[in-house]
This record gives structure tokens, sequence and C-alpha cells, in this order.
């Protein structure tokens, strides 16, 4: 186990071109020993080029990586002591779930009462102490994949698990029970997992640190509370939560005020910037409908009120702006005019793109 | 015009697949058939299409057999999960193949396939080849031929559900509105899904149906108010309504010797013995003169965080609106909202619901 | 580290490459020799080492009479046969290929896994087994030593072959486009023709390929079936064989006969690496 550290690291897939493209833009990071962390972000934002990086799969262009003190950048895969978790289930399908599991102990050459007692004990962490002498061939998809994730757990030098979308080919039903049981693991083993998705509930729900990707870099790293309430662009604010955050152009009229066309309102922000592309972002779930008017309200043209049984989903027009606000199904919304508040507290101010 | 379904029966295992089914469908309706994976969703769907002869049944349509009727003589249109377009032709082809087979005339295709490409935002795309569409897109095409059939059945079989998280949102957004204009076209709408929130943001007829049997149908609102059996309840509400054994006794609601509430006053008349007791995870909150339970695991889905607690035999899942982390084993207090408790018979059926 | 690693990498490419491309360099350098410079030791380059001539080639196009071998009958006879043959394998392949993907059968226990086995099968058995049925089939429908009982017999041999290749293509095609082609209106046989087909090029290109090669290089049946009348390349070829092999003619033969199994294979490759074809269906 050890801590992975990513030293000013950038990858071009084409290093001798003029104006190489940067498949993943200059960064360091670094992920504590035992972190549970998600590396999300739509499809070719470079996820999977870092995680390539963290295996030794792709030689960095630049930078350097590190396991604690150890310079691996150079290293293979297998002497990484890494272990990998992809898409489809990785099994040897003729051998046993028990030999499937000591299979990387056998060819590391462990004495046998070694290996058996480390089978049987992750064995039972994943539930598949009953199924030890059974072919791996005839089980399920869960199954299946929980072996392919057994098979780095029987390693104890292992650094990290590495996991590329593991759940893709798993049905809904057993996905819950699979995240529980990599939480779980990741409580008793403390071994690092990182795991790339491009689904944010799943990312949320595994992950205390989600890295959020977009373009090749990597816009905010944090908890998911804090990606939720304070997302450090735009595109967080958009990539994360349903709906997504509201977004308008506005502009500063003072220190603790925007303006949104001829409407102004307050903000807890300090805004000591001039830009013309300035924007204020609220989510959806922090908008509350008011009898009357206060500080901070606007009065808005009912579009929609859907009803999703677990709350409701109005849509409003503003100044020809569209509005989003979640709220309670018990509540009645008027079906013509609305006033919605826009909580100073929870209004987050862009400047090109990125929160001040 | 209206599609009747008569007995259908379908049985290709041991297992039915269709168990007497019985429905009928209102031209210019919507329907949305709402169902685990496995269920019987896509079976149905195919049985309409003509792509499955039940083993007994009717099928009548605008009085006519329908059964004796091949596929490709039925007026019907369907669009698939998966991204099921002609991959030899290019966008414009495959929205016009039908209209083609059909014979029509040149002009008037040129203008039909037109009239698609703008509803589901095509424009431009015309000559491209499928495989050089994103999925997103892919599906659009898929849906642009199947409008442009002006079929009198539109069947739509999860048709999001292999979408990007963020595009699925976007797109459910457009389709409601397609489909709302579509409406003219009095065609019959029948939309399969595994996701109460779609069907109910739908909001058309709901349709639930579990192991090849209807369980019950009606508007959305009804479906999810009055729910007529504990299964539905479950189906139709995500995450799961919570659904557990109680028992009433002397105006005292037992779930198990530490969590016993009071007996509100609207469930008062009921008499005692055994029941399920039913509490949707959004009816359930925290609060500090609670019950105490523990946090088995917690997920975040959007903006909400699903705590799935646990209290001896005791388990339920409770939604939290706001973004926060919770460790397993973690103690939290919670509160059942009184109000808003359904009681089911030991059988399953309906006995209390807030709504009734 | 990366250096040493491309280095390597074009080293043993350019090594594989060689192995691949002497024996033609031989043959070509071989057949521009006469007798004296076959037997002198090995050479390689024309007017430096050795004295080029066009005897070895000359031979092949003069009738027997001249003292030549004419190959060009059997050559187009090869040729016919081999197309005609591959391309009424891949016609009945594909269409028993797409039943066998698409539609279930059952005959008491047999299956259809069981008749697609039943098409291999008729692979796995040597040659030599099928050679005295086959004669004995063929002599009793009057067709030894015809083109067309040459073409029933390559038709047993390349189907299997055809239908291989072409039930697993099908199965890798969803079954849901088939679905969505008779949704739109087509009835089973225009969804084949009109939908299934058309996506199945490249899977009948690859399975075409390999039909010409094996009818192409195919000796035995020809050598057993064949008399005079009719005569095809491989026999004509090995028959050049006498007391002394003429390596020249022998040479510039070989070349001849597998210039057309290259040609096939280049355009094949072009037209599967352009990509649209290939990665149409995933």
């Amino acid at each position: 186990m050890a801590k992975i550290i990513l030293d000013n690291i950038a990858h071009t897939y084409e290093p001798n071109a003029n104006n190489p493209i940067f498949a993943l833009k200059e960064m360091s990071l670094s992920w504590a020993d035992g972190g549970r962390y998600a590396l999300l972000g739509p499809s070719g934002c470079g996820k999977t080029t870092m995680l390539n990086i963290m295996s030794g799969l792709v030689r960095p262009s630049h930078g350097k990586v590190f396991f604690e003190e150890r310079e691996v950048t150079s290293m293979i895969t297998e002497d990484r002591n890494i272990a990998q978790v992809f898409q489809f289930p990785v099994i040897y399908g003729t051998m046993t779930v028990y030999e499937n599991l000591a299979f990387p102990l056998k060819c590391r050459q462990f004495p046998e009462d070694q290996i058996e007692r480390k089978v049987r004990e992750v064995a039972e962490i994943l539930n598949l102490q009953d199924y030890l002498s059974n072919r791996a061939k005839g089980l399920t998809a869960d199954q299946k994949q929980l072996i392919s994730l057994g098979r780095g757990l029987v390693r104890e030098d292992v650094a990290a698990i590495l996991m590329d979308e593991p759940l893709t080919v798993i049905d809904p039903d057993l996905k819950f029970r699979l995240r529980r049981k990599l939480k779980e693991i990741n409580d008793k083993y403390k071994t690092t997992l990182i795991y790339v998705t491009h689904d944010q509930n799943e990312a949320m729900t595994f992950a205390d640190n989600i890295i959020v990707m977009d373009q090749g870099e990597v816009v905010q790293a944090g908890s998911p509370k804090d990606l939720f309430e304070r997302p450090q662009t735009t595109f967080v604010g958009y990539f994360i939560g349903s709906p997504a955050m509201n977004l308008y152009k506005c502009s500063a009229s003072s220190q603790n005020e925007i303006s949104i066309g001829a409407k102004a309102f307050k903000v807890k922000t300090n805004i000591n910037s001039n830009s013309d592309n300035l924007k204020l972002g609220i989510r959806s779930e922090y908008i509350t409908v008011e009898s009357e008017h206060s500080d901070n309200s606007l009065e808005a043209d009912v579009i929609e009120v859907e009803d999703f049984g677990n709350y409701k989903l109005i849509t409003a027009s503003f100044d020809s702006l569209k509005i989003k606000a979640k709220v309670k199904r018990e509540l009645d919304i008027p079906s013509e005019k609305v006033i919605l508040k826009l909580p100073a507290e929870h209004c987050c101010i862009y400047e090109n793109n990125k929160l001040i | 015009m209206s599609l009747l379904l008569n007995k259908i029966s379908f049985k290709p295992t041991e297992e039915y697949h269709l168990n007497d089914i019985s429905l009928k469908f209102d031209s210019g309706k919507m329907y949305t058939i709402l169902g685990r994976t496995l269920s019987g969703k896509t079976t149905l769907l195919k049985t309409i299409a003509g792509l499955q002869t039940p083993d007994s049944g009717s099928i009548n349509f605008d009085d006519t057999d329908f059964l004796s009727i091949p596929v490709w003589k039925r007026n019907v249109a369907m669009v698939y999960q998966q991204f099921i377009n002609y991959p030899h032709l290019n966008v414009r082809d495959n929205i016009a193949f039908p209209l083609k087979q059909r014979k029509m005339d040149e002009n008037l295709i040129e203008s039909e396939v037109k009239e698609a490409m703008e509803k589901v935002g095509l424009i431009g795309f015309e000559s491209r080849k499928i495989q050089e569409l994103s999925g997103g897109q892919q599906q659009r095409v898929a849906l642009a031929r199947s409008l442009a059939k002006k079929a009198k059945i539109l069947l739509l079989d999860e048709p999001l559900v292999n979408l990007d998280y963020k595009l699925r949102e976007g797109l459910r957004e457009e389709f409601k509105k397609l489909f709302n204009v579509s409406d003219e076209s009095n065609s019959i709408l029948i939309y399969a899904s595994t996701d109460p929130l779609e069907a109910m943001q739908l909001n058309g007829n709901i349709i639930v149906i579990d192991e090849g049997k209807i369980l019950q149908s009606g508007t959305a609102k009804d479906v999810f108010e009055n729910p007529a059996t504990a299964k539905v309840a479950e189906i139709t509400n995500d995450p799961a309504m919570n659904i557990n054994k109680c028992l009433i006794q002397d105006n005292s609601l037992i779930m198990n010797d530490s969590v016993q509430i009071q007996i509100p006053d609207q469930l008062k008349s009921i008499p005692n013995g055994k029941y399920l007791v039913g509490i949707r995870a959004t009816d359930i909150y925290l609060d500090d003169q609670g019950f105490a339970f523990d946090v088995e695991i917690s997920e975040i889905s959007g903006s909400e965080t699903f705590l799935h607690l646990r209290n001896n035999n005791l388990k339920c899942v409770a939604t939290i609106e706001e973004v926060k982390t919770y460790n397993t084993n973690e103690v939290v207090k919670i509160n059942f909202d009184k109000s808003k408790i359904y009681l089911f018979e030991e059988s399953g059926e309906l006995q209390h619901s807030p709504y009734q | 580290m990366p250096r040493l690693y491309t280095f390597l990498k074009y080293f043993f490419v350019v090594l594989w490459a060689c192995f691949v491309i002497a024996p033609f360099l031989w043959a070509i350098s071989t057949s521009f020799k006469d007798f004296n410079s076959v037997t002198g030791g090995a050479t390689y380059i024309p007017w430096l080492q050795f004295e080029p001539t066009l005897d070895g080639w000359s031979v092949l196009f003069k009738p027997g009479s001249q003292g030549g071998i004419n190959i060009i009958g059997p050559y187009f006879n090869s040729i016919f046969v081999t197309l005609t043959a591959s391309l009424i394998s891949i016609v009945l392949g594909t269409l028993a290929a797409y039943a066998l993907s698409r539609y279930t059968f059952k005959a008491g226990i047999v299956k259809n896994n069981d008749i697609t086995f039943f098409f291999i099968s008729q692979r796995i058995m040597p040659p030599v087994v099928l050679s005295i049925p086959f004669f004995i089939f063929l002599s009793s429908l009057g067709l030894l030593d015809s083109l067309a009982g040459l073409i029933l017999v390559y038709i047993v041999l390349l189907m299997p072959i055809a239908v291989w290749i072409m039930v697993d293509f099908f199965n890798r095609v969803p079954r849901e486009i088939d679905e969505t082609a008779l949704i739109d209106g087509c009835n089973p046989f225009q969804a084949f023709f009109k939908v299934v087909l058309p996506n199945s090029v490249p899977g009948m290109l690859v399975a075409g390929l390999f039909c010409i090669i094996f009818g192409w290089i195919d000796f035995f049946f020809a050598f057993i079936l064949t008399f005079t009348k009719v005569q095809l390349l491989p026999v004509k070829i090995v028959a050049l064989n006498s007391s002394i092999t003429p390596w020249w003619s022998l040479s510039a033969a070989a070349l001849v006969s597998v210039a057309p199994l290259i040609i096939v294979a280049f355009i094949v490759e072009r037209y599967l690496s352009k990509g649209n074809l290939s990665g149409a269906l995933k």
C-alpha cells in the first residue's frame, strides 16, 4: 500500500508534433493511502489516460509518478503492484473460484497454507465462500466481477485497485449490492480504490473524494458535498446534480450585488471584477416558492409543473430566462405566476466559468 | 380506435413471460409500462408489434384481428433500448426507409423525412453515416424513423436506458414535448420503463407489470398515490417503498421491539392485527427525538442522499434532501411522517392509503 | 528504453518480411535462368551474376506441338471452376447461415448447433476418404473429367467454410435490425435482401476469400477426378516434374499461379481496411 503521487503530469499521444494536443493537461495530484476515489467525467475527458498512467499502461510524456518515495514513471504494470478491474469481468472460466482467487499468489509462489488462508479470508468478505469449489463460469455477472476484484485483494502488497467502469455490465439490481461490497472492502482492507466512471450517481455514491475531469483537465476535486454545493466551474454545476444548476449571465452592480437584466440580487460573494463574463449559478433545490416578495425574490411565469412523485419540478420563465425549482410534492403551485426566491447564501458567482 | 389485448399468455419455458394479460389502449393517449428488468415489458411490446406470437389470447385493433396480420403489415413503429438503425444507410435514408417501403411518393418522403428530422433536432446530419454519430444521435435517428412513419401504434422499449446520465436527462425532456405534439396524430404511444421517476414525468397512464402479470393500471397520479398492492408500491417508487411487517395493537403500530409508533387518527378505525406497513423513503426524516437506526450504506443520487438503515431486523431506506456522506455503522435518529403511512394486508392488498 | 523497443519492433518486422519475400525473390530470379545458371550455385542478380533468359516463361505459353506446355487452358479452367464454386458456395452458404442464425430448427435431438457442426464436419475428414465416393458419384452422373463435376465437388468442400464464417458473422448482427426491418414493412425476404445482406458484405468478402484460396490451391481432387479433357492449373504444374525438373518454368508457373490470389487478397484487404465496412456492425 502506498500513497500515489502524480508530479506535474501531462500526456500527449503525439509527443513529436509542433503543437501537440494534450489528452491530459499538466497537473499534480496525490492519492492518499486507503482513500476511496472516483474519477468522473464525460467520455473523452482524459480519465482513462490518467488511469493508464497510474497503472503503467501509458508512460506520461511529461512529469513523474511516485508510489510513496519510489519513482515508478517508467516501470511496467507488473512491477507496480497495481490491481485492475475492467468493465468486463476477467475470470478463468475453467478454474474453480478458489483457483481463480489463488492464481495471483500461486504465480508468485506463495506457500500453500498461506494461499489457502488468504483466499478463504477474501472469499468470505466477498460472500463467495460457498462457491469456492464451483467453476467460475457458472456464476452471475456480479459474482464474476467480485472475483476480478478478489484477485486484487488477495495480494497484500497491492498499492491500489483501479477500476474502469466496473459496473457497466452489471444488472441494475445487482449494482447496489456490488457498490456496497466495494465500500465494505475499502473499510476493512484500507486498500486505495480508484473508480473511473461517467455516471455521477455512481461516483457520488462510491467515493469520499471525486476528481471531476473535463477536456483533459481536473476541474474540481472534492467531497460529493463540495461538488454539489460549491461547484468550482460551471461545467461541474451542469454535470453534477439533476437537474443541472440554473445558470444566468449577469453583471456586477456592487460588491455584493449582481443584476440580471433590471433585477438585482444580493449575493455573499465579494465581487471585485467588471468582467463581462459573469454568471450566477443556483441549484434548483435551493430555490424556494414564496407567497410574497422579499429580498432576492422574483416573479416568474409558470411553464410547467412536473410531478415526479418524490418531488415537484417547476419550470418557469423570467425575462425569457428559464428557471427550474425543485420543491416538495405537497406544495400547491399557482398555475400562472409564482414568486421564487434565490437565497443569497446559495448563489454561486462565476467569472469566465470559474467560481469566485 | 383502440387496441384491445384479451387474455394474452405466453409461456415459452417453465415460467410465464406474459400471464393472462387483458388491456385496452385508446388512440391519442400515452401509456407507460412500468416494471423491473425481465418483468415481461419487452415481450409485451414485441407481442403487440407482432414479433412474437402469444400462446393464447387475442389482440384486436380497430375491430380487426391483429394476430392474423404479419408484422410487416401492422402499422406499428418501435424504438429499442439498443441503438438500432440500418448501418449501411445514411441518416436520411434510414428515416426514409419505412416510407420507401410503403412506396410513398418521393416528394412526400422528402418532406416527411425533413419534418421528422426537425422534430428530433437532426437537421444538418442528413448524409452522415450512422457509425459517425454518438449514441444519443443514433437514438434520435431511430426515433425520427418511427415518427416519420406516422404509425398508429408507437412502441418505445426503454429508449433512454443506455444513454449517459446527462444525455438521458436532456432527451427525456425533449421526448415529452415530442409526444405531446404527436398526440394530434391520434396514435397510441406505449413506453416501457423501469424507472418510476421517468413514468411519473411522462405523466400518462401507468401499467404496472411484474412476472408477466398486470398488477395495476391507471393514471400516474392514481397509481402513485393508491398502489393496489405492496408490490406495486415497491415498483412505482425509487427508492422502492419501504414495506415491513407490523402489528397494530391498542392504538400503536409495532414494527419491532423498539420501533413503535402511536397510531395517527386516520388509522384509528383499522382493526388490530398483522399488516404490512409502507412508508416512502421521502417520508422518513431525521429527528433527534426519533428512533435510532444504523447506517448500512449511504448512496448519493443527483441531489439526494439515500440512507439504507437498519434497526435489528427492521430495514428501511430514507431519502435525505441534501448531499452528505454518512459512514457505515453511524447511528442516525429518524422518524416517520405519520400522515403518509400506507397499510397493506399481509397478502399484499392495499388496506389504507393516505390519499384515500 | 522506448527507443530500444522501437528498434527491436522494426527489426523483427523486417526480419519477418524477409522470410516472406525471400521465396518470391528466389522464384523470380530462378524463372529467368537457364539450365546452367540454375545448377551453377546460388546467384541472385541478373546480368551481373547470370544471363537472364525468357525461356522459362515462353514455354508456359507455347502449345505442346512446339515443345511448350501451354498453361493458358488449365489457367482459365482453374479460374472458372474456383470462381463458380466459390460464388455458389457463398450464395448458398450465406442463406443457410442466416437461417441457422435466426431460426430455431429442431428434429428430435438435432438442433441448430448440430446442423452447423454437420457442415463443418465435412472438412474434418481427410480428403482421401472422400475420393472414392466422389469418384463413383461423378462417374455415375457421367461428370468425370468435366468442369461441372469439379464445380460440384468444390461446392461440397467450400460451402462449409462459407457457412461457418457466416453463421458466426450473423450471430454478431443484432437480431433487432431484422426485426426493425419487419416492423418497417419488409417481409422476411425483403428484410434479408434489403437490410441484412448489404450489411453482410464484410463477412461475405472474408468467406469469399477463404473459398477462393481453398478452391484455387486444391490439387488432390483435380488430380483424381480429371484425366485429359479438363485440366486445372495445379495438376498441370505438377506435371512439369519429369526426369529433369525444369526449375525455371516451374518457378514461372508458380508465380503465375499465385498471382491471382495475391491480387484478390489485396483487393479484399483494401476494401475491409477502408473501415466503412468492417466497422459497420459491432
